[in-house]
């Protein structure tokens, strides 16, 4: 688990830092020649699509951590087949996470 | 693997592409903004239904815009009566021409040829063919 944290974060930081590296250098290269002007309506489109992998990117990861919950924590799952602290009692609030089964 | 480890990825991954998004957006939107410091400003009139333009030098012209290909231009617009929207498609130029405000907009042409310029902000009967054209010229 903990690699793929380390995994998904590193390839975040790549992700951020591909655009920035490419507008220094189109920054610098501007330098260069007086007459290198942006592209306006390149720069426009990759910023949409770039928008639009981010924003399926936070799609995928909310509904595949649902998904995940759902399939985790189903009344069938091997794990959970022992009951709870709180299936046994009375009272469920008065159990704890420490002394609770299954898990 | 905690009983809340999955909530925390979660959470930590979505505000690290929301800051992403947020950081990236504003740096296109500066990058998009930044109008060049040898752009050529052109003041542009927006009135019932026709363009004019006027150049630095003061040169006028009626519906037919010409600049230089590899040039910036700097669009100052204004309106004479009621709104227009400026817009040159080819080119993402696309601005509000709001009467008593002057708006900006730069491009820079990267191809040479005659590109049209439309209104698009219903202003009128004649609306639809408040049109206009940019010719880039290729001069070296």
């Amino acid at each position: 688990m903990k690699r793929i944290i380390v995994v998904s974060l590193f390839a975040l930081i790549v992700l951020a830092l591909v655009p920035q590296i490419h507008f220094a250098h189109a920054q610098s290269s501007q330098g260069q020649s007086e007459k290198q002007y942006i592209n306006l309506r390149a720069e426009v489109w990759n910023e949409f699509f770039r928008m639009t992998t981010a924003a399926f990117t936070v799609g995928a990861v909310v509904s595949g951590t649902m998904i995940w919950l759902v399939w985790r924590f189903r009344e069938s799952h091997p794990k959970n087949k022992i009951p709870t602290r709180w299936e046994k009692l009375d009272d469920p609030t008065t159990g704890t996470y420490e002394k609770e089964g299954g898990h | 693997m905690g009983h809340d480890t999955a909530e925390w990825v979660m959470v930590g991954v979505v505000i690290a592409i929301l800051l992403y998004v947020g950081v990236d957006s504003w740096v296109v939107q500066k990058e998009v903004e930044d109008v060049p410091a040898d752009a050529e400003t052109i003041k542009v009139t927006g009135q019932q239904w026709f363009w004019s333009f006027e150049h630095q030098d003061g040169t006028k012209e009626i519906s037919t815009l010409h600049v230089k290909k590899g040039h910036a231009y700097n669009f100052e617009i204004y309106g004479k009566d009621v709104m227009h929207s400026f817009n040159i498609p080819d080119y993402v130029v696309f601005e509000d021409v709001v009467p008593g405000h002057v708006n900006h907009a730069w491009f820079a042409p990267d191809q040479a040829g005659e590109f049209p310029i439309q209104c698009r902000e219903y202003c009128g009967l004649l609306h639809y063919n408040m049109r206009g054209s940019l010719v880039v010229e290729d001069t070296p």
